[in-house]
């Protein structure tokens, strides 16, 4: 009696191991066609610093520090309580921007966001971004084969990396 | 998902500049984070967003996960009429796809 129990309980075990191993498969995308992510630059969203971010994204890391490039006052704030979703606002003066790096330096993965503009898109910019501990906010602007950045110290009570 | 809502997104010409307000209702999972029965919930977020007016591709927007649970952007067009039609599309990384429409007024 004890044994069959057993058995069954076995059975029963490796049964929703393995179904559970599969739903986990399937959901993590492996599955996906390659296709659907061509477009996506996969090594510089899960590049681990700015630089290997930047290198990934942009070809090359050298920046020139300008006031050319700023954030808004209070966006992002300098200290935000929930750090799932900070207000981002970018800035500039530049004419032919090219593309816009937004990235978080501590966070697992920097870079958050990459836009691709095209001359027909004005400035402003406003975003939310996931900040996961207190940690520089940073925003590069590629204009004319040049690297511009603005960056920000912003303190978080609730990381919001989850 | 959970979430009964849908993609709004709003354009407003004001003298010469298209205000473009889009608001995504996405979950956007990192991966990292965890359900209540203290389960990693998979990664699940957007992108790619693609943005055209009229027939012409003005905006392409890259999301890693570090990007806020349903996202909300703002950008300013150049120019514009009253009735452009602003159309996004967006893509997430396990294949779900949306769409969104408005005509500037």
């Amino acid at each position: 009696m004890a044994n069959s129990t057993q058995q069954q309980r076995r059975t029963l075990l490796k049964g929703v191991i393995s179904a559970s191993t599969l739903a986990l498969v399937a959901a993590s995308g492996l599955l996906l066609p390659q296709r659907l992510l061509a477009h996506w630059p996969m090594d510089a969203f899960s590049a681990k610093t700015v630089e290997d971010a930047l290198m990934a994204l942009l070809g090359h890391a050298e920046i020139v520090d300008d006031s050319v490039v700023q954030f808004k006052v209070g966006s992002p704030p300098s200290y935000a309580v929930n750090g799932a979703s900070v207000p981002i606002e970018i800035q500039s003066t530049l004419k032919d921007i090219e593309r816009i790096a937004i990235l978080v330096e501590k966070n697992p993965n920097p870079l958050a966001m990459s836009l691709d503009f095209t001359p027909a898109v004005k400035l402003p910019f406003k975003s939310m971004i996931k900040i996961s501990e207190d940690s520089l906010v940073i925003a590069v602007i590629s204009a004319g084969g040049q690297l511009y950045k603005t960056s920000r110290i912003v303190e978080v009570d609730i990381g919001g990396c989850a | 998902m959970g979430l009964i809502a849908k993609d709004r997104i709003r354009a407003k010409l004001k003298e010469d500049e298209t205000t473009v307000r889009l608001l995504l209702a996405h979950p956007m999972h990192t991966g990292r984070g965890k359900n209540e029965a203290g389960e990693l919930i998979p990664a699940e977020f957007i992108q790619d967003i693609r943005c055209w007016r009229n027939d012409d591709e003005v905006l392409t927007v890259k999301c890693g996960t570090a990007t806020a649970r349903n996202p909300y952007f703002s950008f300013q067009l150049v120019g514009g009429q009253l009735g452009d039609k602003i159309t996004i599309r967006w893509v997430d990384n396990v294949g779900a796809k949306g769409t969104a429409e408005t005509s500037v007024g």
